[in-house]
């Protein structure tokens, strides 16, 4: 029972942070927007790490996901706000949309991994998110080039108020839950079978087939769990926010830069360690924004060489190393 | 009429082609010899394309000059990145040298960004054009074709003629064999590196003098893509291959776009982009068992 | 009962135009204690890969339990009761032992029968087994070659095979090394109980010490199927080892030395 209980204790730094930052977000006025950004950097990087973290692959178009998200909501909001009895209802429409087409995405990407391994992996999720960015513009459709604008629709349907509050509070507030949510799904994955066989297959995908391991259904999950996450966000913090979307804002690889540093950051496979990236990233970010705008890629394209080369654990990897045989131990993971 | 429409437009594409093919030698060069897929190429094609830019209108120099200027300026990138970054990560799992390849490319592009604004650039070389039955083929674009065969000959004789090629060859074949007989792998792997990255470079210049437009720090990644697909359909390791596969894909892009631009309601050219992810598919459909891992 | 436990039927495997295994059959019961030895180059490893399921072959059938595995996927093996340890170990490297030797539980035979804590637990029984105990908790990747080997082999066990594939789990080992494996094997045979162990040996020391029956291959070809003593000693099996036909008496007497 003792047992079972003190396995999540990892939880604990995490949710707390979470907790803390909400809390000063919500009180002090004026943070919350700061806030909202660090929990974003934090959803995504605990999202994206329990694609790479613990499969080991690596997922350049990792944007796609948080792209269709957007779409997802934008088209479900658009589609049905004609439909007022829904009332809010619509926005969970949005948000089912937003996973299901996270979805084929992700057994895409499961499908690709069938083939590729590594660098072609990565690669050709780039692929995934060009093809499908092009195709949109191409193909002319989900509005082509100009992409959707619903917060007209969103507005008539709900109401000017209700609507205020969704997009100062309430989309904000769910990036919170995802990133919560998130952390407690990379706990249970990496305390469950799931977690064992998906090292198994980030260290030795043969290996593990002979050791009776089917690496493709791991995968998969993995894949799919990563991909909603990051639909989620998107969903929420770009659609629902902003009530609109087009491909060249959405389609973005830097945002997958941005998840790449986060992790990187705090330590890749670890629990607390995109909690660690996602707040020093994040505070960073916005404070070179105030001070330089336009040069964040440039200060951390290199910050990311410097810490594969000299510090490829993070700080978490490294105070885990530091704390090994501590009391303090079980509670970083 | 849409024969010879199309006609043309493939002679155009096989003229790009060998642009392509020559862009992807250095990625093919670079993965054959150090087991490194350099995921920031389209970015380096993009250095190459600003170096022309730059000769030609702060310098007014022509492209010719600067196709040996971009390879020297490639190789010297080349050799700086190699002993900055990639030496210590030849023996680290495969993720970090991707990642570091990835935050390369990004790196060249804020810098770029820093250095020329975001903006779309272009430069009008002027020089006219070649009328065929079917089509008129500005000079700059065949231009652009004789360097990549050039280039290609000359990558074909150095390969197999000289010592130093050779070398190389053998270390693409078999590292510790060529060590056991006396190759310096360590140098062969920088000197390899700064070549596929100076190939690169200079194939930017090739390419500029084709699409003398749309030049800009974030061009790159389209090209990465490209060059991917190529690399794939050519195999992985052979730079030859790679050359031809080239000239296979701008065929066929050129050739989809004329028949895109057909199609009523569709924007041919975002169309044409996406079609190389569309190729890859198809092959990794099609071709399950020729791509896994290395 | 009287269905083998594995058996190969006309097992053949190619590679483009080279043909590393050529119409092996054999069959293995349960509890037997096996060798398969050869030349290298003969076709073993590649024998083994078959029978774990690492590729198919392009002739023949493998049949286990009756049932035809030939072109089941690998990872469908493991939980029938094929278990497997490498040449070359591979442990997952930055797992512990402890959860390295757990996978093996996880997913073997016991697969859906055992939770998480379960495994540590039969990982714990099989580490003490193998005299790692020391080494439970460290990285797997920091390992002595050695400690790796008996990872390997702690990490096989813990899937609880019926049949136990062991490659070259003793090369590079000096002899008393060998002996204390050897009588290491002996004792999982007959504790673990249907566990048969069929090992692939260059070391003759091994062989003559473990194996009730001795599988000679050649040229991917089986060259002799007999029982240890009879199996060695056949002339054919000395020429390919000595490259001529033995001087019989004094063959005799060399290989019984200790």
């Amino acid at each position: 029972m003792n047992n079972t209980i003190s396995k999540y204790y990892p939880l604990i730094p995490v949710l707390g942070a979470y907790l803390i930052m909400f809390l000063i977000g919500f009180i002090m006025p004026g943070m919350w927007q700061m806030v909202a950004l660090l929990a974003f950097y934090c959803a995504l990087g605990q999202s994206w790490n329990i694609f790479m973290g613990m499969t080991g692959y690596v997922d350049f178009g990792y944007v796609t996901f948080i792209a269709l998200g957007t779409y997802g909501m934008s088209l479900g909001i658009s589609y049905f706000s004609q439909y007022e009895w829904l009332g809010v209802g619509i926005i969970a429409i949005g948000f089912i949309f937003a996973l299901f087409l996270a979805s084929l995405s992700a057994l895409l990407e499961a499908f690709i991994a069938l083939r590729l391994r590594g660098a072609y992996f990565a690669i050709a999720c780039i692929g995934i998110n060009e093809g499908l960015r092009y195709f949109i513009e191409g193909a002319k459709i989900w509005g082509g080039s100009e992409g959707i604008i619903f917060f007209g629709a969103l507005t008539q349907a709900l109401g000017r108020d209700t609507v205020n509050q969704l997009t100062s509070f309430w989309a904000d507030f769910s990036v919170f839950i995802i990133a919560a949510l998130a952390a407690f799904l990379n706990m249970y994955y990496m305390r469950s079978k799931i977690g064992y066989a998906l090292t198994a297959v980030r260290e030795d995908e043969d290996a593990a087939k002979v050791m009776g391991i089917n690496t493709n259904k791991y995968k998969t999950i993995a894949f799919l769990t990563s991909g909603w996450l990051g639909a989620g966000v998107g969903a929420m913090a770009w659609g629902l926010k902003l009530g609109y979307v087009y491909p060249g804002d959405v389609f973005v690889i830097h945002y997958t830069v941005e998840c790449i540093v986060v992790v990187l950051l705090g330590g890749a496979g670890t629990l607390l360690g995109p909690v660690v990236g996602g707040l020093i990233y994040g505070l960073s970010k916005y404070w070179l924004a105030v001070i330089m705008p336009g040069f964040q890629l440039l200060i951390f394209a290199p910050i990311i060489i410097i810490i594969i080369v000299a510090a490829p654990e993070g700080v978490v990897g490294l105070m885990k190393r530091r704390l090994k045989g501590t009391k303090l131990e079980m509670f970083i993971e | 009429m849409v024969f010879t429409l199309l006609a043309g437009n493939l002679i155009h594409g096989l003229l790009l082609g060998g642009v392509y093919g020559v862009a992807t030698m250095g990625l093919s060069l670079i993965f054959g010899v150090i087991n490194v897929v350099n995921v920031g190429h389209g970015q380096f094609i993009m250095v190459g394309a600003f170096v022309t830019l730059t000769m030609f209108t702060a310098l007014g120099l022509s492209p010719l000059v600067a196709i040996p200027a971009a390879l020297i300026i490639g190789m010297a990138l080349g050799f700086f990145f190699f002993y900055t970054v990639m030496y210590r990560l030849i023996k680290a799992p495969e993720l970090t040298s991707l990642l570091a390849t990835f935050a390369m490319g990004i790196l060249l592009e804020e810098v770029a960004k820093l250095i020329f604004g975001a903006d779309f650039r272009g430069y009008n070389w002027g020089l006219g054009k070649i009328t065929l039955a079917i089509t008129t083929i500005p000079m700059s674009k065949v231009y652009a074709f004789i360097g990549s065969i050039v280039t290609a000959l000359f990558l074909y004789f150095w390969f197999s003629k000289t010592r130093l090629g050779m070398a190389v060859r053998s270390v693409i074949e078999d590292t510790e064999g060529a060590r056991v007989c006396g190759v310096n792998v360590g140098w062969i792997y920088a000197l390899s590196f700064a070549i596929g990255i100076g190939l690169t470079v200079m194939s930017g210049v090739l390419l500029t003098m084709f699409i003398p437009v749309g030049i800009n720090p974030y061009m790159g990644g389209g090209y990465t893509l490209k060059a991917f697909v190529i690399a794939v359909l050519g195999g992985l390791t052979s730079p030859y291959g790679a050359f031809f596969a080239g000239l296979i894909f701008g065929l066929i892009e050129n050739g989809a776009y004329t028949l895109f631009a057909l199609i009523p309601g569709v924007a041919p050219f975002p169309l044409t982009v996406s079609l190389a992810f569309w190729i890859l598919f198809f092959l990794l459909l099609v071709k399950p068992t020729g791509l896994l891992g290395k | 009962m009287f269905m083998s436990l594995l058996k190969l039927e006309n097992i053949t495997k190619r590679f483009g135009g080279l043909v590393a295994v050529d119409k092996v059959s054999l069959e293995i019961q349960a509890g037997e204690l096996i060798g398969i030895v050869g030349p290298n180059g003969s076709g073993k490893t590649t024998l083994f890969n078959v029978i774990s399921g690492v590729y198919p072959p392009e002739e023949g059938k493998v049949i286990f339990e009756g049932k035809d595995i030939t072109r089941l996927p690998a990872y469908k093996r493991a939980p029938l009761g094929l278990g497997r340890t490498f040449q070359i170990p591979r442990p997952f490297s930055s797992a512990s032992v402890r959860e390295n030797v757990a996978i093996g539980a996880m997913f073997g035979t016991l697969s859906g029968k055992v939770s998480v804590d379960d495994s540590l637990e039969i990982a714990d029984r099989y580490i003490e087994l193998v005299g790692i105990k020391a080494h439970k908790d460290k990285e797997s990747g920091t390992l002595t070659p050695v400690e790796k080997k008996m990872m390997e082999i702690a990490r096989a066990l813990a899937m609880k095979p019926k049949l136990l594939l062991m490659d070259e789990a003793m090369a590079g080992m000096n002899p008393k090394d060998i002996d204390s494996m050897v009588q290491f094997i002996k004792r999982i045979k007959e504790e673990e109980g249907i566990a048969i162990v069929s090992m692939v040996e260059h070391i003759m020391r091994a062989v003559v010490g473990l194996a009730e029956r001795v599988v000679v291959m050649n040229f991917g070809a089986k060259l002799v199927d007999a029982g240890t003593e009879e199996a060695l000693t056949d002339p054919r099996v000395v020429e390919v080892y000595l490259g001529h036909p033995p001087d019989e008496s004094k063959w005799k007497s060399e290989i019984w030395k200790k």
